[in-house]
């Protein structure tokens, strides 16, 4: 596997718009969030792990009874109980139930009132902005999932602040000076997020290169993977101009932020109801450049959603940048005007 | 002469002494239950309305105040602050430690229920149990007024006379 023949050092370059990933020896340092979530028993594991691989790891899957398995990019390991790779899954650690359970009490902190519309959603955001996944069997009042009954899986994804990643998206962001509307589409794990993050942050800083001043930027992290708040207050590098309403439903929020800061750019993270639309629209109508992002393959396929759709045939935004994770995680496959003109594409 | 008076003085304190904490404990479980009552009322309002979650609550809800039950909320916040894989209850369990604490067997059951369903339910869900509770813990506290106003004094007497009695069955 090529992150563990390359002891070269973990690092997120562009070249021709390929994030190309090299693994640092040590560089765990985003694995400080994850040990304080994690029951002693897999905790303890994982830091018998070697740095190398910890350094390079993308995702960690829990399930009841099942090996414990870390997600490297394109590949998965599993983990024995000293912490060593086995490829035998009855040499693995099998996780149980109590793990499980642990892990779940420590990520709400004991108390699931306070993460109860998270549950209903299926995951939870920790310190970080790391996403913890979660599946098992679920609970309904009136056709509604109110919580899960039993948790028997969970994925803990790790997000990695990777600075300077859309320093050559950025020139495309621009029209006579002036930030154009942008959407942001790709299938998940594909680097939505981290490109959004780090627009704001260039954005937020001003581009000296393109002349460009900084400008206020408002966030609406209705996950808080974008700021990644704890108490309210950011905890990555996101500029000198960003206010962030977290954990706030982006259609309220999108509103709230026009209204209330003042804000000349709106960032927010997976469009997706009929509300989110309306406030994009609200937004554009109020004079406001919105950076959004989406689910999706392009924007062909997007335009047939219901109401992110309607953004896309009426024009709303100016650019879409589309992303996949071929050959490597945050490829910019191409670059597209509102019109459908190509401005990019690899 | 004098060795028998300052082992009767010595009897009589000892006795007195013996009679005025039992009736201290009398009075004091009342006042403790009231402090628990109001410390619960608080927490409700951070669960219900700001869902704070639960070591942060748990400070909250004493309101700086000093005293036992605050100990006993600070220490059971400061567990699971540290080992977040406990359950409240067995938090609580540990916290039940705190010296001081004159809690009667009814009210520690009480707080078993509260700890097993504190943190583990949804917020409608969590207001009930903390109703349910509240209602409960006020039925014991006037049990245990009743209780105190009733033994306080009557220990403080048995305490000086039982004395009294030994030091003249002595003599």
């Amino acid at each position: 596997m090529r992150i563990f023949t390359n002891n070269a050092f973990y690092l997120f370059g562009i070249n021709d718009f390929i994030y190309h990933i090299y693994v640092k020896k040590g560089d765990v340092n985003v694995m400080k969030d994850i040990y304080p979530v994690l029951a002693p028993q897999l905790a303890s594991i994982l830091q018998l792990v070697q740095a190398d691989i910890l350094g390079a790891v993308t995702e960690i899957r829990i399930r009841t009874l099942k090996p414990l398995m870390l997600v490297l990019g394109n590949e998965d390991i599993m983990l024995s109980a000293a912490g060593q790779v086995t490829k035998s899954s009855h040499e693995a650690y099998l996780c149980t139930e109590d793990d499980l359970l642990k892990t779940l009490q420590l990520i709400c902190k004991n108390s699931r009132y306070a993460v109860e519309e998270e549950l209903r959603l299926g995951f939870i955001t920790i310190k970080g902005g790391h996403r913890v996944g979660l599946c098992g069997q679920i609970a309904l009042e009136q056709s509604r999932i109110k919580t899960f009954k039993h948790i028997s899986g969970m994925n803990i994804r790790l997000a990695r602040e990777v600075k300077g990643c859309s320093q050559k998206v950025l020139s495309y962001l621009f029209e006579n000076n002036q930030i154009v509307s942008t959407l942001i589409i790709s299938p998940p794990r594909c680097g939505k997020t981290t490109l959004l993050r780090d627009i704001i942050r260039n954005i937020s800083k001003g581009i000296e290169c393109l002349g460009v001043k900084g400008l206020q930027v408002g966030i609406v992290d209705e996950r808080s993977e974008v700021a990644a708040c704890q108490n309210g207050v950011p905890t990555v590098d996101l500029g000198p101009r960003v206010d962030v309403l977290d954990a706030c439903p982006k259609a309220s929020g999108m509103l709230m932020l026009i209204r209330s800061m003042g804000p000349e750019v709106l960032a927010t993270d997976e469009l997706g109801r009929q509300e989110d639309a309306i406030a994009v629209q609200e937004a554009l109508h109020a004079g406001v450049s919105v950076i959004a992002t989406v689910h999706g393959k392009d924007e062909k396929e997007i335009k047939e959603r219901p109401y992110i759709g309607d953004l896309v045939k009426n024009h709303y935004f100016q650019r879409y940048i589309i992303l996949d994770n071929t050959p490597k995680v945050g490829t910019v496959r191409r670059i597209s005007s509102g019109t459908g003109k190509v401005l990019y594409c690899l | 002469m004098w060795l028998k008076l300052v082992g009767s003085l010595f009897i009589i304190i000892a006795g007195s002494l013996l009679g005025f904490n039992v009736a201290a404990r009398y009075a004091e479980r009342p006042r403790q239950i009231r402090q628990l009552i109001t410390c619960l009322a608080s927490l409700k309002a951070y669960i219900s309305y700001a869902a704070i979650p639960l070591p942060e609550a748990l400070i909250a809800c004493t309101g700086g105040a000093k005293g036992v039950i605050s100990d006993f909320f600070l220490k059971t916040a400061a567990i699971l602050t540290k080992c977040g894989w406990l359950t409240p209850q067995e938090a609580m369990e540990q916290a039940l430690q705190v010296p001081g604490l004159v809690l009667e067997k009814a009210e520690v059951e009480l707080l078993a229920v509260l700890g097993a369903n504190l943190g583990a339910v949804d917020r409608i869900e969590q207001e009930k149990y903390l109703n349910m509770i509240h209602e409960q813990l006020q039925q014991l506290e006037i049990e245990a007024a009743q209780l105190s106003a009733r033994n306080s004094k009557m220990y403080r007497y048995l305490g000086i006379c039982g004395s009294l009695t030994i030091v003249i069955l002595l003599v």
